[in-house]
């Protein structure tokens, strides 16, 4: 079966249940006659609500327990388009259809304000890897199970003073899903189960001090990163690995103390919010520099650089504009533009300075649908000083990536479809994604997602090009 | 999604005491009139919660029930009224329920001058960041905004800049056993560019002056949706209605609003609506704390 029809086969199935589930009737015309019990005020029977003015006695545990949120989900998803890959001079590869993912999670929130002015958080998560799941098979074709710590800080508030300690994350930026500010924290994509940058962020260990001004409209927000870390290499046997024929392990300290910092000045201003900042960072990416003979793992490389930004935003009626601009000085040239596709060397070594940008728009259609545009673009200056004859750079010129987003929820938010349109300035790769999340009630809640990968011979996506992914989740929160 | 709103529709349905003899003589203008100062007066240095909870709804022996089980959302909110005539609004609301949107957080700044947007941001956890939002609920927009993915929406809860309606008494009539006033709402054609509604038709109980009921058109002169107030109480000396149930008769959708905790004349800091709230959740808790004292 062609590839498209097949992708229209599994678009018509996955968006006609909810589309059904969407339709909207003709106007009910009422009874006149519609008896109105004044007993029960207008004959409304508004007893299913009345449990809400009951007064609930509750008890100690329950009270605790307040402090938790728990959410539990099982997903499933796989590349489900038979095909090959062509990789040009080396050949063409099949790849067959594939289950991924198989996994079990548990997410446990934490937040408690334990007394005036001092608050707890905390989340993790953990997974249980189920037959099948690419850490099931890695893991010699037996149940695996991980967890990670995520959040872990206290925080103290006094007055217009606000310091939080412990793990978290620092956000800068306006534009959503790919702005050239949101590089304080690492981040991890080890799968396509996750594709936004807002689930990919990584919390680190941090001291950050915000300072408010007497009416709040305006705030300096200054961060120490205690422990910086860096993006993790693909786990083996993950969709994103692939075999460079040795190892990619963690960078070494050997007793080097690595600190980042940084400050944002915001101010908020009628329909609008402004922000210069500047910080000193290490690119979160590792470089791998090959082996040494007899060893088998590679030699990751750190390069610290510092940071000047300034973002804004401007809010006019349903439509809200979104700038962001960074001037990186000394990062290492060839620093690839989608996230979570780069592990590897490249032959070029430079530090650069460079200029990005991210901009774009958010547009309430309506009560019920929204659309977005986000483009990201950066430049290396000077880009071929240093460069030997003969010798180019990957991001050569003006490269970046472009994002769309769509949303429309129906059935007072019940039931969300949703479109993200994904790819690189350089139109060598395209990711579509389709997403209908279903709330079944106020735990229950469904979702499934359609991903579809097109990419160049010789893009970074390469190996995904006519890949096409199926996935759903089931998730209980309470 | 503005907070105005649920501070605005609690208020379109306070009564006023007193002054009943006089209330006879009243055009549906002046009944709208006082309708709209009193909500203003019942929206300022507020801190409520409330229970929001939506089904789709069936009618079963000539009485109107959920069809499945309605989804419920508990709101916390805390609201005060600014600017030269105290017409505009500032308000913050936190999800405390259910567990999926827990901590979710909106701030909104609703100004009563044409001329000015409202402003709304959102603390989403998974953005970690307060992010303004293009809410589209200005005057001049024509889409009405939802109240958190409500039935109710903006244009159902805000009374005021009546001298854009034409309004007139149509008769007395009785409603769930009290005495009312029909009362009808014809936009004028500025205002009708901007409503989805060719009319409404308020039911005021005479008494006590709530508005118990009220019929909205679509231009087809097709009811469209209905508001059914009850649980009609004496809150802090004046009369509410506690359960506002908005149907959506093209949806067949309703939702209903339930006033759990209502007070109004508590002091709240002028730096508590701001963005700090929605990030600095120490902050916000503490602030909280102080507020919750004045009303134990």
């Amino acid at each position: 079966m062609p590839r498209f029809s097949r992708t229209g086969l599994v678009l018509a199935m996955l968006f006609s249940a909810a589309t059904a589930l969407g339709q909207q009737d003709e106007p009910l015309v009422l009874d006149p006659g519609l008896s109105f019990d004044p007993s029960v005020d207008f004959g409304f029977d508004d007893d299913i609500f009345a449990a809400a003015f009951d007064e609930e006695e509750q008890s100690a545990t329950e009270a605790w327990f307040e402090d938790f949120t728990i959410r539990i989900s099982q997903s499933t998803s796989g590349q489900m388009n038979n095909h090959s890959i062509d990789l040009g001079a080396f050949g063409k590869f099949p790849k067959p259809a594939d289950l991924e993912t198989n996994r079990l999670q548990f997410n446990v929130r934490y937040q408690n304000p334990i007394a005036p002015g001092w608050l707890i958080q905390g989340s993790m998560w953990y997974r249980v890897y189920w037959n099948q799941d690419y850490e099931y098979t890695t893991n010699q074709d037996s149940i695996d199970t991980e967890g990670q710590l995520n959040d872990l800080f206290i925080q103290r508030s006094s007055g217009a003073h606000s310091f939080k300690l412990g793990r978290q994350t620092v956000v800068w930026g306006e534009t959503v899903g790919n702005s050239v500010l949101d590089i304080i924290n690492n981040s991890e994509f080890r799968d396509f189960t996750i594709i936004d940058i807002e689930d990919a962020r990584l919390s680190q260990a941090m001291l950050v001090w915000d300072f408010f001004s007497t009416d709040n409209s305006s705030s300096l927000s200054t961060f120490v990163n205690l422990y910086p870390e860096f993006n993790p290499a693909p786990v083996r046997g993950s969709p994103l690995f692939f075999d460079p024929g040795f190892n990619l392990p963690d960078y070494s300290r050997d007793g080097k103390i690595l600190l980042e910092a940084g400050t944002q000045w915001k101010k908020s201003f009628e329909g609008s919010d402004i922000a210069v900042m500047a910080a000193y960072l290490y690119e979160n990416q590792l470089r791998y520099d090959p082996p040494l003979p007899g060893s088998a793992d590679a030699r990751p490389d750190i390069n610290d650089f510092l940071l000047l930004g300034f973002s804004a935003n401007r809010a006019i009626g349903k439509l809200l504009l979104n700038f962001d601009m960074a001037f990186s000085h000394n990062i290492l040239a060839d620093s690839f533009a989608f996230p979570g596709t780069s592990s590897l060397s490249t032959p070029v070594n430079l530090r650069k300075d460079q200029v990005g940008t991210s901009f774009g728009f958010e547009y309430a259609i309506d009560n019920e649908k929204n659309v977005s545009l986000g483009i990201q673009a950066q430049t290396l200056l000077d880009a071929e000083e240093g460069l030997q004859p003969g010798q180019t750079l990957t991001n050569d010129g003006v490269f970046g990536s472009w994002l769309v987003r769509y949303s429309n929820a129906m059935r007072n938010g019940d039931l969300t479809l949703s479109a993200t349109l994904q790819g690189d300035l350089a139109a060598e790769s395209l990711l579509v994604f389709l997403g209908v999340d279903y709330t079944l009630d106020d735990n229950w809640s469904l979702s499934s997602q359609f991903i579809s990968i097109t990419a160049k011979s010789g893009s970074f996506l390469t190996v995904f090009d006519e890949d096409i992914r199926l996935g759903m989740t089931l998730t209980y929160s309470f | 999604m503005n907070l105005r709103s649920l501070f605005i529709v609690t208020a379109v349905f306070i009564s006023l005491l007193g002054n009943l003899a006089s209330a006879q003589e009243m055009t549906g203008l002046e009944i709208m009139e006082l309708v709209e100062e009193n909500q203003r007066a019942t929206s300022d240095s507020a801190f409520n919660r409330m229970q929001l909870s939506t089904c789709r709804f069936g009618i079963k022996e000539s009485r109107i029930t959920c069809a499945e089980r309605p989804r419920i959302k508990s709101l916390e909110s805390v609201g005060k009224n600014f600017g030269d005539d105290g017409k505009d609004t500032k308000s913050v609301t936190i999800v405390l329920e259910p567990a999926a949107e827990r901590g979710v957080g909106m701030l909104s700044y609703a100004y009563d001058d044409t001329q000015r947007d409202n402003e709304t941001w959102l603390y989403l956890s998974a953005l970690g960041r307060v992010k303004r939002i293009a809410s589209g609920n200005s005057d001049d927009d024509s889409e009405p905004a939802s109240v958190f993915g409500s039935e109710f929406t903006t244009e159902d809860t805000d009374t005021g800049k009546l001298e854009e309606y034409e309004i007139r008494v149509l008769e007395e009539a009785t409603e769930g056993g009290r005495e009312v006033w029909k009362i009808e709402l014809i936009p004028n054609a500025e205002r009708a560019r901007k409503s989805r509604y060719s009319k409404t038709i308020n039911y005021v109980d005479k008494e006590r002056f709530i508005v118990l009921r009220v019929e909205m058109f679509d231009q087809y002169d097709n009811e469209i949706k209905r508001l059914l107030a009850s649980r009609v109480e004496l809150v802090n000396g004046t009369w509410m209605a506690r359960s506002l149930t908005m149907m959506n008769l093209v949806s067949n959708r309703l939702s209903n609003m339930a006033f759990l905790e209502i007070h109004t004349d508590i002091a709240v800091e002028d730096e508590f609506l701001t963005t700090r709230t929605l990030t600095d959740v120490a902050f916000r808790e503490t602030e909280l704390e102080k507020l919750r004292q004045q009303v134990d």
